[in-house]
């Protein structure tokens, strides 16, 4: 019982249920109460009438006149219900049909409830009966008989009665019925979520296509899965690459650990070997900096140490540390800046710049060129990096920037495959992106930051 | 008379590892493991520098270097942490350290940096004529000589001689000469430094026997007058 009074459709029903029996309930009974107030002042308006009429017939005729107008109007009174009783001053009944004079009612002492015995059928009835006394002393009482009108009330009573049961009802059966559209759909998105929790990320709340509130939300929703999902999975898939990609070193290191520990080895073979060891130290320690780098650029920490960044000294001088490299293989670094300063991480920015100028040195072919640029527009600055190298696929354009992508494979040059995953997240630190494109001939990588 | 060294570092193995390299170096090397207790020793003031974990238990390293600068020590301190991105190298310059340098280390590269601590001119040395051997820099008039003969070098070249002959006779690895010359925090992916090395050599005609700038296996390089 609990538990169904918890649920929010139960509450929302009764409490709907409530507030429309309770309205109901009202109007029926002002309408009882108007319905009783104008029946009764009607009979008192027709009874009073009636006492002064017959008042007059007894001023202008006496008695005996009185008498003849109360049998005359007696006759028909069964029909409607009216009473009549004169009595002289000491209470003998002179016409009427009723009885006797009620002992309790004073005459002249207004309208009056009674329970009295009518002369014909000899059986108590409810009256509502007005009194006078003359002016030779006797009383004259005229009267209704109540019954009809009580049954009418009981009528009405249980007719009203029927009519709240009706209401209560149906306000049940609307309140359940409109509250399903809702809940239904409330239902459908919790057993979604539930599927959700219990692992199937793919699952989404269905819509029913009329754009409603509750089609928008579940498209908000819907979305909201979406990118949860495509987050997971990322970082799903970074999470496999990274375990894939420090398996394989770390098993190289482990067999060379091993043969160093053969006997009798030659101190040449050793010293190799450890060599060897140590570099695949070094690069699983470079994989693991990039990593934390990629993640601290993504977490957006170092946003306090922006400061003003010239671009077109920042490229000179990351050009000038590769000046020589380049210049071993005739190649030149050319840079054309046109960018005004704008506030960013020196050292990141200048990280990021150094990954794409070795990504552009390893590509290049020989005495071929290669160009940083700046460029800035009203919102935007385009730091670029491009080289005459082969450049990448169309199709492989777009995952450049996943962490440990490396194009091919077959180029085992310590490439971490972090490179452009951190330089593209340094894009994002600063409120820009990375952007690759192809040339003809060649590539060019490029981040694009907000002003 | 030894020079003398304090470790605070709360990692045992790594301790160990420092302090028997710098024993064998001819150090008198004392450590400490907790920030309290490394305090408690620091403020003694006999040491001639002090390695110290970022990272420490009892008292942080960065807390521990500003309670020994608030109490006017100049001793260098040279910083290790795990912490490898470029504001926590900030943070801890800042505090007070002197030089800072990520784990995992080579042991070369941490003796290398404390030699040059070591030798840090305590006043900042107002000269106009550096020279090693038969090699000569006037800084004002920014011209290198090399056995009386004129020699033409870039700005980039000459602030990297300019580096070595500041330092002469100390190991100095390609780490802090990304740091010291370019001001880049980074490793390089390729041997970018080793290529302006041996450009620099070209250029001042060090390529016959004992030149003025050698490779010191595993560690960097040295500018030796000897």
């Amino acid at each position: 019982m609990a538990d169904v009074l918890r649920n929010a459709r139960t509450r929302l029903v009764l409490a709907s249920m409530l507030l429309s029996t309770a309205l109901a309930a009202a109007v029926l009974a002002l309408v009882y109460v108007t319905a009783n107030r104008t029946i009764a002042a009607e009979t008192r308006s027709v009874v009073e009438a009636e006492l002064a009429g017959l008042e007059t017939d007894y001023e202008r005729l006496g008695v005996l006149g009185l008498i003849t107008a109360i049998e005359r109007r007696a006759e028909g009174a069964e029909r409607r219900d009216a009473l009549y009783l004169l009595t002289n001053r000491f209470g003998t009944v002179l016409a009427g049909n009723m009885m006797r004079w009620p002992p309790d009612v004073e005459p002249g002492s207004g309208w009056v409830e009674l329970d009295l015995i009518r002369t014909a059928s000899g059986e108590t009835v409810p009256i509502s009966a007005a009194s006078l006394r003359l002016r030779g002393g006797e009383r004259l009482l005229v009267g209704r008989d109540a019954s009809a009108r009580r049954q009418f009330e009981q009528v009405l009573l249980k007719t009203m009665g029927l009519a709240l049961l009706a209401a209560l009802a149906l306000s049940l059966l609307t309140g359940g019925l409109l509250t399903r559209l809702v809940f239904s759909r409330l239902q459908e998105t919790a057993r979604t979520a539930d599927e959700i929790v219990s692992g199937d990320l793919t699952r989404r709340i269905p819509l029913r296509g009329s754009g409603d509130e509750i089609d928008q939300m579940a498209g908000t929703l819907n979305e909201m899965l979406d990118r949860i999902e495509e987050l997971v999975s990322n970082l799903r898939t970074t999470s496999n690459a990274i375990a894939h990609d420090l398996r394989s070193p770390l098993s190289r290191l482990r067999q060379k650990i091993e043969a160093l520990g053969e006997p009798g080895l030659a101190p040449p073979t050793r010293e190799v070997d450890g060599a060897r060891a140590l570099a695949e130290v070094d690069h699983l320690l470079r994989v693991l900096t990039q990593l934390t780098a990629i993640s601290r650029a993504e977490a957006g920490l170092g946003r306090d140490q922006f400061e003003q960044v010239d671009p077109a000294r920042l490229l000179r001088d990351v050009a000038e540390l590769y000046d020589p490299l380049a210049a071993e293989r005739d190649i030149a670094l050319l840079v054309e800046a046109s960018a005004d300063p704008l506030p960013g991480h020196p050292a990141l920015l200048a990280q990021a710049l150094s990954n794409l100028i070795e990504n552009a040195l390893r590509y290049a072919p020989d005495g071929s060129t290669i160009r940083l640029s700046a460029t800035s527009t009203d919102t935007n600055l385009c730091l670029a990096v491009a080289d005459e190298g082969p450049g990448v696929p169309e199709a492989d354009l777009h995952r450049l920037d996943q962490p440990f992508v490396t194009l091919d494979p077959s180029r085992g040059d310590g490439a971490s495959g972090l490179g452009l995953a951190l330089v593209a997240a340094i894009a994002r630190m600063h409120g820009g992106r990375f952007e690759a494109r192809r040339l003809t001939p060649g590539f060019e990588a490029a981040l694009t930051l907000a002003r | 008379m030894s020079r003398r060294l304090l470790i605070v570092e709360d990692d045992t193995e790594t301790r160990d590892f420092v302090a028997k390299g710098f024993a064998e170096e001819g150090f008198a090397v004392e450590t400490a493991a907790d920030g309290r207790e490394g305090l408690y020793l620091a403020t003694d003031g006999s040491f001639d520098a002090i390695v110290l974990d970022r990272m420490l238990p009892g008292l942080d390293g960065l807390a521990l270097i500003k309670s020994v600068r608030a109490a006017g020590m100049r001793t260098p301190v040279l910083m290790l942490t795990a912490m490898s991105a470029v504001d926590e190298r900030v943070k801890g310059l800042r505090a007070g350290a002197d030089d800072y340098l990520v784990k995992p280390f080579s042991f070369q590269e941490l003796h290398a940096r404390i030699e040059a601590l070591l030798r840090r001119p305590q006043e900042a040395e107002e000269t106009a004529l550096l020279a090693c051997r038969d090699l000569e820099m006037d800084l004002l008039r920014r011209r290198v000589t090399r056995a009386g003969r004129e020699i033409t070098l870039t700005p980039r070249e000459f602030q990297i001689l300019e580096y070595f002959l500041r330092r002469k006779n100390r190991v100095i690895s390609r780490t802090m000469l990304l740091e010291g010359v370019w001001d880049y925090h980074f490793d390089p992916n390729t041997n970018i430094v080793d290529v302006h090395i041996s450009k620099l050599r070209r250029q001042i005609g060090d390529t016959g026997e004992a030149p003025l700038i050698e490779t010191v296996r595993g560690a960097g390089y040295m500018m030796s007058d000897g």
